[in-house]
């Protein structure tokens, strides 16, 4: 059932880069897309959870549940 | 009810190339092959060019990012190896592609996650934040050619710079728009996402034929071409429509870079499974049985999918990194071995 009240999609923000979690040597390795790796970090600003993933929408919809601030994510090209 | 984190924005419209007023107050736009008739109060089906009042006017003279990256991510491979690219976008794209990874931005006014996001451009200090990078400018992430004013402006304030400006784009454009921008372009890598119009149609809502057409009139005015193809399941990674486009870039020349594009799940296309590393493999001994000299693959097999070796006599010419310039021995454009030449731009 819908939530009466469906909460608000993240924000999301464009940086012009990120860290890499995945080697591409691993790519092989995971023929389905299922891998998906995260690394938490506190730092000055609070904690923050970097992922990368070979499925994007599966990082995004993991960071949009885990919630507490703007999702950043590159563009392509 | 909380307030949005955000105020909403809203285009900022302005005057638009490339568009004719009809006698029924309708405007017709001729920037892209779909030449939308557009009435008065409407917007076309890039969402981004409208007709206001009788008159054309477009919102793509927005910067909604303005990212410094490298001129390999466009990918531009033989362009000026390791030069930094000031790169902007704004929303829109003529093409609907079901996997655009970059969708919330591109989709504007076509999906609820993709809204208006952007400022008006200030094309004079872009031109100076790139010559102060010694980057080049580019446009990609979204679709430049719905932006060819701001594409025109750039370039007249980047040549005297001796910024060059650079494009990522689908390449659907109409001739009109090509002799436009062509004098302002350094180079342009386009998509070639299918062989056949019905596979084309299927990926990006829209016809194969004016896409090779841009290929053609770009170069035949001096701009730097490069292609990228996607492997998208079902349609592009099937191998009779690997080898058909390379076929079709081996008939132009077969000098022409040929950059093979990895497919992420995602957008409306999340269900296949990521492309595999054998299968870009395959896809790279495709287009060199076609006759093509370059063809690249930028992660996924490692440094000698990104290596660019002299055609003659194989001796390797420029290594990359992902997304960097590694080394390279060519001299003035040539083999220092054999002295043949590689296409490109080179500094």
């Amino acid at each position: 059932m819908p939530a009466e009240h469906p909460a608000p999609a993240p924000d999301f923000v464009f940086v012009p880069d990120l860290p890499d979690l995945i080697d591409p040597g691993e790519y092989a390795e995971h023929p389905e897309g299922r891998l998906v790796r995260v690394e938490i970090r506190v730092t000055a600003r609070g904690v923050e959870v970097l992922g990368d993933g070979l499925r994007p929408a599966w990082v995004e919809d993991m960071l949009a549940e885990l919630g507490g601030g703007p999702i950043e994510g590159m563009l392509c090209g | 009810m909380s307030e949005p984190r955000h105020p909403p924005e809203e285009p900022t419209w302005t005057p638009a190339l490339l568009a004719s007023a009809n006698a029924d107050g309708s405007v017709t736009c001729q920037l892209c092959p779909f030449r939308c008739v557009l009435p008065e109060g409407r917007a076309g089906s890039c969402a981004v060019r409208a007709n206001h009042a009788g008159r054309p006017v477009t919102a793509t003279r927005t910067v909604a990012v303005a990212h410094l990256d490298a001129i390999e991510r466009k990918p531009l491979f033989h362009v000026h190896p390791g030069m930094p690219v000031l790169t902007v976008a704004g929303p829109g794209c003529t093409f609907r592609c079901t996997y655009c990874i970059n969708h919330r931005l591109s989709q504007y006014g076509r999906e609820r996650g993709s809204p208006w996001r952007g400022e008006p451009a200030q094309v004079v200090g872009l031109a100076r934040q790139a010559q102060e990078a010694g980057a080049a400018l580019g446009m990609s992430y979204t679709e430049p050619s719905l932006a060819i004013e701001l594409a025109v402006d750039l370039g007249r304030a980047a040549a005297p710079l001796d910024v060059p400006l650079l494009w990522k784009s689908n390449g659907f454009l109409t001739p009109e728009a090509v002799d436009v921008v062509a004098p302002f372009l350094t180079a342009v890598n386009i998509d070639v996402k299918a062989d056949d119009d019905t596979a084309h149609r299927q990926l990006t809502g829209a016809p194969l034929g004016p896409v090779l057409d841009t290929i053609a009139r770009f170069r035949a005015a001096g701009v730097w071409v490069e292609i990228c193809t996607p492997l998208v399941p079902g349609a592009s990674d099937r191998p009779h429509q690997l080898a058909g486009i390379a076929a079709r870039i081996a008939a132009l020349d077969p000098g022409i870079p040929w950059h093979l594009a990895r497919f992420s799940p995602d957008h409306r296309l999340a269900g296949p499974p990521p492309t595999s590393p054998d299968a870009l493999g395959e896809a790279v001994a495709l287009g060199r049985a076609a006759g093509l000299r370059y063809v690249y693959v930028e992660r996924a097999l490692g440094p000698a999918g990104r290596r660019t070796a002299c055609p003659s006599c194989g001796e390797v010419l420029i290594e990359r990194d992902v997304w960097a310039l590694a080394a390279s021995s060519l001299r003035d454009g040539a083999c220092p071995t054999c002295r043949t030449p590689v296409p490109g731009i080179w500094r």
